[in-house]
């Protein structure tokens, strides 16, 4: 019995030669198309450029460790490849080697997770809120009620004004669904018999997003829509949309939180 | 080969033999019928893949009703975690665990073979359930409450999709105990703990794990069948339940099952690799302690799966810290690894290609992982492609590429004839490049917004699905290229010595001292492991 042993080209420079065409591709599509907003390409909200801060810390300090042993793999083909005609070498321990590689990957990681511990208790805390939105999931659509207001929309955009703090109670009626706007670093379960909170603070504009918990058969198709518009216009809407009764007493604005 | 006097004829394939191994309990036929049990799982779990991926490749494709892209779906997972990954494992650990402590079977081979024909009846309730009326579970794989209870999910194929899931937790506990006892009582004499072979260790934290969390899958279970037909409620929040219990019950089997599903893998490719480098591994007894610390910690990181869930802060930070310190000893291991060819003299085997392999793609699986340790980052990525991307690094890249690289290693072994080296070798590069095609645009999909468990997704997230499906081929190309080599070579293979990879004494494990296929009972004369 015989078996070859071939040299090959090194994995790595097929992989980067791979990842290279394909973020080459990713773009394309991007730009392409309508702008894609996300936290990472277009953050609209405060909370989405931290996420996106804290992203490319964790990103550029892990990098090293995702590189440093595909161009160990590279050298040790080429170096220690048996058709070199050597021995191999005997050894198969060294401490102080064993010590290098726990501690520093323990040191990285604290720099990792102190941004993280900062963007965290930012999305936990939210600043005072101007705006109370109720997000109810349903199979399959969201319904959104604006309780100061008495309006309920389902199946729709949510509407609210820019540069304000909204503050979202997020429940479900059946299953547990997840309100997700990229562009917002927003995603917060729905669950049914527990109110959750998130909140956002986000620049004018029409950003897109979608339920990200599997809620059955057609959750690929719950979408979300939100429109940013200035605070006159979110007052018009508003206005439009308020049970006749209430739409003459209530005046909608910034200064309402305080009364 | 030439000290080898006369290599046994390898195990024919008649009706006789057929027989003694469905009625065996020597762990090597067992063994053997797990591994090939779970080739058969991987065919259909894979062809689901295959259909998954046909309708994700354009955006309004119309080939799987939303209901059965659901349905495949879950199956899809369900079939690679518990009847492929888990068996595969156990196949592997049932054949060589007691041949490389010098043992001549399990502790206890009956319960063994019970354990594995657990396995059948639960494949068979798992298939059976794709044909009741409303067909099989369409929950995921996580069978997230309420979605999988009687109100959302009716079909009688989700009581009998659970029940297999309990048949499947109970060969797990079982087979738990018999590998605990096993290694703890029936060594060769001069072995103590910390001589054992890597792959041995692995084995020990897996079967411990696997006894600690199987029986809280198979209590949460329970708990949701009982909610489903008795109306108990402990999922339902009408009722006074809570899904997060469930959550939380489910993920604390879950999260320790990925190393169920690695560890071993681990051990793999800490007996290919010094095999290959012609040296002996690099720092064993940090990666015992790294085994171990991976295992202990693996109990603490449950909650990462949860971080949108709306559960406390202090369990967010507590679970994203132990998330990241898990980091520490995996890359103990890669380093070690990589250690122990620096400096080797290293022979391009295919098995030996699949664990360089394993190194690659592992680690980006690994620092993907970190991303997703990382709250804030994570609670955009969660439910997103980035995890899917990420998951299959470390299950496709990671588990199955150690399986691979096992079972190149350890065929010659198993069957006393070799697999063919060049169709391995295309194997490897079909896998490799198709698994870096499949996979990698996931990242940036989930980054770009797309969730994962949907059916149809926006326009602008096409061209990369479409790049990702045409990834599915390459990989499919692999895998048949694999069916053909185990079947060409189990009949047709070149006769294999007792040790056919010339494995320098240094590292020279008791399983190449006895034939291909080692003889009954193993050892004429139970080995001692010298002092060396």
């Amino acid at each position: 019995m015989r078996i070859t042993y071939s040299n090959y080209p090194s994995v790595d420079r097929m992989r980067t030669a791979v990842m290279a065409g394909l973020l080459l591709l990713a773009t394309q599509s991007v730009f392409a198309d309508a702008p894609i907003t996300n936290w990472l390409q277009n953050p609209a909200t405060p909370l989405a450029e931290a996420v996106r801060a804290d992203f490319w810390d964790n990103f550029y300090l892990t990098l090293p460790f995702l590189l440093i042993p595909q161009i160990l793999l590279v050298l040790v083909i080429w170096k220690f490849r048996g058709s070199r005609g050597h021995e191999a070498a005997t050894w198969h321990e060294n401490t102080k080697l064993e010590i290098v590689w726990t501690a520093i990957p323990a040191l990285t990681l604290v720099l990792v997770a102190i941004p993280a511990y900062s963007v965290l208790m930012k999305m936990d805390v939210p600043p005072r809120s101007d705006l109370v939105v109720e997000v109810i999931g349903h199979q399959f659509f969201w319904e959104y009620r604006y309780p100061r207001y008495g309006v309920d929309i389902s199946s729709e955009a949510l509407v609210v004004p820019e540069n304000k703090v909204v503050t979202i109670n997020a429940t479900s009626v059946d299953v547990i669904h997840a309100w997700w706007v990229p562009a917002f670093g927003v995603k917060q379960d729905a669950n049914p018999g527990r109110i959750s909170h998130a909140w956002f603070k986000a620049k004018g504009g029409r950003y897109k997003g979608q339920c990200a918990e599997l809620c059955g058969t057609l959750h690929g198709q719950m979408l979300i829509d939100v429109n940013v518009v200035p605070q006159e216009e979110f007052n018009a809407w508003l206005k439009s949309r308020m049970p006749a009764d209430t739409a003459s007493v209530s005046e909608p604005d910034s200064s309402a939180r305080k009364l | 080969m030439s000290a080898v006097v006369s290599p046994p004829m390898p195990a024919r394939h008649t009706r006789s033999r057929l027989l003694e191994l469905l009625s065996s309990t020597d762990h090597k036929d067992i063994g053997m019928m797990y591994l090939g049990y779970s080739v058969i799982m991987a065919i259909v779990g894979g062809s689901l893949a295959g259909l998954l991926r046909l309708q994700l490749s354009s955006a309004d494709a119309h080939f799987l009703r939303p209901e059965v892209y659901n349905q495949y779906m879950s199956m899809h997972g369900t079939l690679m975690v518990f009847f492929v990954m888990i068996p595969a494992v156990t196949g592997f650990g049932n054949y060589f665990v007691p041949l490389l402590i010098g043992a001549r079977d399990m502790a206890f081979p009956r319960i063994n073979a019970f354990s594995f024909w657990l396995l059948v009846p639960a494949a068979g309730l798992a298939f059976a359930a794709f044909f009741v009326q409303g067909g099989t579970m369409a929950a995921g794989w996580t069978a997230y409450q309420p979605l999988a209870s009687k109100q959302f999910s009716g079909t009688p194929g989700v009581d009998m999709w659970i029940l297999a899931i309990q048949l499947g937790s109970l060969a797990s506990i079982l087979g738990a105990i018999n590998f605990i006892v096993t290694i703890h009582n029936m060594r060769a004499p001069g072995m103590s703990m910390l001589k054992m072979p890597m792959f041995v260790w692995t084995w020990e934290v897996n079967a411990v794990i696997l006894l600690i969390a199987s029986p809280v899958l198979a209590g949460a279970l329970l708990m949701a069948f009982l909610d489903r037909h008795l109306g108990t409620g402990f999922f339902q929040p009408a009722m006074g339940g809570d899904p997060l219990l469930y959550q939380h019950l489910f993920w604390f089997y879950s999260h320790p099952a990925v190393y169920i599903m690695i560890l071993p893998g681990f051990g793999i490719i800490s007996q290919v690799v010094p095999a290959f480098s012609g040296k002996k591994l690099f720092g064993y007894k940090g990666m015992v302690f790294a085994t171990a610390g991976i295992g202990f910690i693996g109990f603490t990181v449950w909650g990462h799966h949860m971080f949108t869930s709306g559960m406390s802060n202090t369990l967010r930070l507590i679970f994203a810290f132990m998330s990241m310190l898990i980091a520490i000893p995996t890359g103990i291991k890669v380093f070690s690894w990589l250690a122990t060819m620096w400096g080797g003299k290293i022979r391009f085997t295919t098995a030996m290609m699949f664990a360089m392999g394993f190194v690659s793609l592992f680690v980006m699986g690994g620092i993907s992982g970190i991303l997703l340790a990382n709250v804030p980052v994570d609670v955009q990525m969660q439910d997103t492609y980035f995890v899917v991307g990420h998951l299959h690094y470390v299950l496709f890249g990671g588990s199955l590429m150690s399986l691979i690289a096992g079972t190149f290693f350890w065929f010659p072994k198993m069957s006393g004839r070799m697999m063919s080296e060049k169709l391995g070798k295309w194997t490897f590069w079909l896998a490799y490049i198709g698994m870096n095609v499949t996979f990698l645009p996931m990242h940036w999909l989930g980054i770009m917004g797309m969730p994962r468990r949907v059916y149809t997704y926006r326009p602008e997230f096409e061209p990369l699905n479409r790049i990702e499906s045409y990834g599915y081929l390459l990989i499919l190309a692999a895998a048949t290229l694999f069916v053909i080599n185990l079947i060409r070579s189990l009949r047709k293979g070149e006769i294999a010595g007792a040790d056919p990879w010339n494995v320098e004494s240094v590292q020279k494990t008791f399983e190449w001292r006895i034939s291909s296929p080692p003889p009954k009972e193993n050892f004429e004369t139970l080995p001692v492991l010298s002092e060396s």
